[in-house]
């Protein structure tokens, strides 16, 4: 009895598996016979609907590539995706958007206030190569001087882009200055403009905090005119005015302990104009142009001043004072070119002209020196950086190889306009000093590269790319990088993909040559002495050993796989090695210590110095694993989901320079491997089901730390919830509501950390590296015309 | 474990998905003759001729077994203009404008329906041009060209169509 029951169970689970395995069998049989004659089976208005596979130009020059194809890890986002984001610049669009995009918002950090620094993989902002329609952007002229993420380095305004001009961006996450040259080590973000064919537009968004600040007004438009064979000309125009949120603690030096000082968002004003023109010619041949155009007038401030802060705060501020730091910021940049076909050779010739000025002015201010006669506010001067590059790019295909090879010549130049005298003299003004006539500078570099490109298409299944660049640098010489790629189709639905480079970043002309120092009372000497950042050719720089920068030099190693069991199901699955060696970082301040340093420091009376110096070798390694599932329910309606998830770990191997920069640098070098967050996670989902739209995305940040005083402190993990939801009426109206952070997520207060400025019941009582900022919920309303 | 894995194929089996871009070009060529009547067509066949053809096997994978007008679709490639024998559409994948010059004026006055991915070919006297924004496909129809080539075109094309009128060849 006991055999049969046996021989029964066993037969029942044989059966019981061979029906699933049947089951499974015809379901995957009949999907495949259902995908490759749906296709052929729908409407043509069907058809017309359908989307084509994401394709990005970015990471190799054999011409746009399928995502799923790509041998360099490639992500591409689409404008439709922004517009139902609910986010109004393109900074805080990827760092809701893509895993290891990380952006702060920084508070009471001079300049940092005014332009938002971004990393990628917990990089420097100045490893990441910015692109518009594939070429070169000039970066800001700000260079992050304080203790932000960021520190050290002059990244690209991304937010003088307006968002409606956006078409795609592709994001390369890949070493690339093989390909590109300077900058490309942590990765590539090549945005490109509309095109013909897009609809025109205006929007209006408005809404605020839910703590009843922070209010927002922005409207854009987008025009597009037709122009002969299918040529276009489009302008987009957007305007943004921000108002500020406060966060801040009570400021114990008063009493009673109040809030003194604004601690969040800066209160800012902006405008953005864009335009892409393509002008294509009877014989094929292209002519065209891009510009942009960014003003922003933005105000935040120092830290308040208490009356007793200086005997002659009084005698103009009866109660303290809060200087307020104010930014101008002006940017553009105009491109013309010329792309056709001769011989069978794609030729593309083009010239990009961009320039940045920021002139930070400082306003309720005071300087001590002059006392009852001190202005209140004050012009601190200007920096101006504006980049030059010339392309001529060639390519042709020998069969199954496709090669290409270019020449770039790049001229740059960085200035500092010195501010009104009241602004440096003396003890300078309150809240940030102007830069003196010791510190303006003008510089300017050539430099000139050749590169080649080529891809190997081996078989259907096999392909390899190589690519080398040569550089020649007018102040640090030559450089040459190479890259290898390779990828290989295991099954169709299976890539198989590795690359590995060498890289470099050349350092900014306003890392060489910037210095902004300012002079305070010696209590105990009475006499002025000076402090600041220091130019690394000045000679109390080179007492500590510092030396001409050089480049940074960079290795990256990444292999991972695609596997695409369905046209609406993928994963890909990367890791990711950037070794940087002589990475440029801003000191801290450093006493004379040295009989020599002690001389040099009295000569010139200095009491503390900071310079930049080629002083760590660093490690980044991770993972980025990334999901899209696309499923449509019903004729009405269909679901897009994508989970992205990224792991990036930095560290530090060593130093260049003397020992003592090791000791002296705790709260620096913790601020490179822990002060970012290492992991991040975005699911981002999108429903539509008639003529509504649903967005749902869900960001967390992994936990991160600040050091005060050589003291670590943590700050949690936190989920993000974002919602955007929006109807369409059949007249081209769109209205939508939405939240971002709609759960008013908050970063924790200091764990233990108790202070006057920084601290659980301090002025800032959040840390500045909170990766999702601390102002809370926002909620908003947008309506969007179409015609 | 088994459950889930069911319902999932079972929901990915009626999915959306990223198409070929190559797929729906060649798939939205013949699909686009249905709107279109041509003159006199005795033939047993649909034709179908394609020159220059960079898609490999994929038109005749796709149109293999089927019926256009009720009629088997026939596939022909040929490499140069002058080889060109009877067709009622002649696609175009990617040419110069001089070449293109030459392509369209022998097949002017033949009834063959042009189309074409190529950039402004409807403006440069092509019948039916299609590209791509944002990632989906669109069509424009130069309306001068069919009538002189003495198509007729069903209103519901020309509605989900940008027409193009006139030569600026």
């Amino acid at each position: 009895m006991k055999i049969i029951t046996t021989i029964k169970t066993h037969c029942n689970k044989s059966l019981n598996y061979v029906c699933k395995r049947l089951i499974i069998t015809t379901i995957l049989l009949l999907n495949t016979i259902h995908s490759s004659d749906d296709i052929y089976e729908s409407s043509l208005e069907d058809l017309l609907n359908m989307e084509i596979e994401l394709k990005a130009n970015v990471g190799s020059r054999s011409g746009s590539i399928d995502l799923h194809d790509a041998r360099s890890p490639t992500d591409v986002i689409t404008s439709e995706q922004i517009e139902h984001s609910g986010l109004t610049s393109l900074t805080d669009f990827l760092r809701y958007s893509v895993a290891g995009f990380n952006a702060p918002e920084t508070s009471i950090a001079d300049g940092s206030d005014h332009v938002r620094a971004f990393t990628f993989r917990g990089m420097s902002p100045d490893q990441t190569l910015i692109l518009i329609n594939g070429k070169r952007v000039h970066t800001s002229a700000l260079l992050h001087v304080n203790g932000t993420i960021g520190r050290g380095s002059s990244g690209v305004d991304l937010d003088t882009i307006a968002l409606k001009s956006i078409d795609k961006i592709e994001i390369l996450r890949d070493g690339a200055a093989a390909q590109y040259g300077s900058d490309a080590i942590s990765g590539v973000i090549n945005i490109i403009l509309k095109g013909m064919g897009h609809k025109n537009s205006f929007s209006i968004h408005t809404g605020q905090r839910k703590n009843g600040d922070g209010e927002q007004l922005f409207t854009d438009a987008f025009i597009s005119l037709p122009f002969k064979y299918d040529g276009f000309v489009n302008v987009t125009i957007s305007s943004k005015g921000q108002n500020a949120t406060d966060r801040s603690g009570l400021d114990k030096r008063v009493s009673p302990a109040t809030s003194t000082t604004n601690v969040g968002i800066a209160d800012a004003n902006s405008f953005n104009a864009v335009f892409n023109i393509e002008a294509p010619q009877k014989n094929d041949m292209i002519f065209y142009s891009y510009g942009l155009l960014n003003h922003k007038d933005s105000k935040a401030n120092a830290f308040f001043r208490p009356k007793n802060d200086n005997e002659n705060s009084v005698l103009l501020y009866s109660d303290g004072f809060l200087p307020r730091i104010n930014a101008k910021i002006d940017d553009y940049s105009f491109s013309v070119g010329i792309q056709g076909e001769f011989n069978d050779i794609s030729y593309d010739l083009s010239n990009v002209y961009g320039k940045n000025s920021l002139n930070l002015n400082v306003e309720n201010s005071m300087n001590y020196t002059l006392g009852a006669s001190s202005p209140t506010s004050f012009d601190n001067g200007t920096l101006e950086v504006s980049q030059n590059t010339v392309n001529l790019d060639l390519k042709k295909k020998f069969n199954n190889i496709d090669t290409a090879v270019g020449t770039e010549y790049r001229y740059e130049d960085y200035e500092i306009e010195q501010g009104d005298v009241n602004s440096y003299i003396g003890s300078a003004s309150q809240g940030f000093a102007g830069y003196s006539p010791e510190n303006t500078v003008y510089s300017s570099r050539s430099s000139y590269a050749l590169y080649f490109d080529t891809t190997y298409h081996m078989n259907e299944r096999l392909f390899l790319e190589g690519a080398a660049r040569y550089e020649d640098y007018s102040d640090f010489g030559t450089t040459s990088n190479f890259k290898v790629a390779f990828g290989y189709k295991i099954l169709q639905e299976l890539l198989f993909r590795a690359t590995t480079s060498t890289g470099f970043r050349a350092p900014s002309l306003s890392q060489s040559c910037y210095s902004q120092t300012s002079s305070f009372v010696d209590t105990t000497t009475g006499e002025l002495s000076t402090q600041g950042t220091f130019k690394p050719s000045h000679e109390a720089s080179l007492s500590f050993g510092a030396k001409e920068l050089m480049p940074e030099e960079s290795r990256h190693f990444s292999v991972g796989t695609v596997y695409q069991p369905t046209k609406n199901l993928s994963f890909m699955v990367d890791y990711f090695l950037t070794k940087v060696d002589d990475r440029i970082t801003l000191s801290e301040e450093l006493g004379a210590k040295t009989q020599e340093q002690i001389d040099i420091f009295a000569l010139n009376n200095i009491s503390k110095i900071r310079f930049f110096t080629n002083a760590i070798n660093t490690k980044t390694a991770g993972v980025d694993i990334k999901f899209n599932y696309k499923c449509k329910f019903n004729t009405n309606s269909n679901l897009d989901f994508s989970a992205w998830f990224n792991y990036s770990k930095n560290d530090i191997l060593g130093f260049n320079r003397t020992k003592e920069y090791k000791t002296v640098l705790p709260e620096q070098l913790d601020r490179i491997e822990n002060g970012q967050p290492k992991t991040s996670l975005k699911l981002l989902s999108r429903y539509k089901y008639d003529d509504f739209d649903f967005v749902l995305n869900l960001n967390r940040f992994g936990s991160y730390q600040q050091a005060i005083n050589n003291l670590a402190y943590t700050f949690n993990a936190e989920w993000i919830t974002d919602l955007d939801i929006s109807y369409k009426f059949s007249n081209g109206f769109n209205l939508a509501i939405g939240g971002l952070n709609i759960f008013n997520s908050i970063p924790n207060k200091w764990n233990g950390l108790s202070g006057t400025f920084y601290g659980a019941d301090g002025i800032k009582p959040y840390s500045r590296y909170s990766p999702f900022g601390y102002s809370g919920a926002y909620y908003y309303v947008r309506a969007t015309v179409e015609f | 474990m088994t459950k889930i894995f069911l319902i999932f194929l079972l929901v990915s089996s009626s999915s959306f998905a990223y198409e070929s871009e190559d797929e729906l070009k060649v798939v939205l060529t013949g699909k686009i003759a249905k709107f279109i009547t041509w003159q006199g067509d005795g033939e047993a066949k649909f034709v179908i001729t394609v020159i220059k053809n960079p898609y490999k096997n994929l038109f005749e994978k796709k149109y293999k077994n089927k019926k256009i007008k009720n009629k088997p679709v026939l596939i022909k490639y040929i490499d140069d203009i002058s080889d060109l024998s009877f067709t009622n559409i002649l696609y175009i994948p990617k040419v110069t404008s001089k070449e293109l010059s030459s392509i369209l004026k022998k097949t002017t006055q033949k009834n063959i329906l042009t189309v074409s991915t190529m950039r402004a070919f409807a403006q440069k006297g092509g019948a039916v041009q299609l590209f791509f924004v944002s990632q989906k496909g669109r069509l424009k129809i130069n309306l001068d060209v069919i009538k002189k080539e003495n198509f007729k075109v069903k209103s519901s094309f020309i509605r989900i169509s940008e027409v193009v009128k006139g030569m600026v060849y």
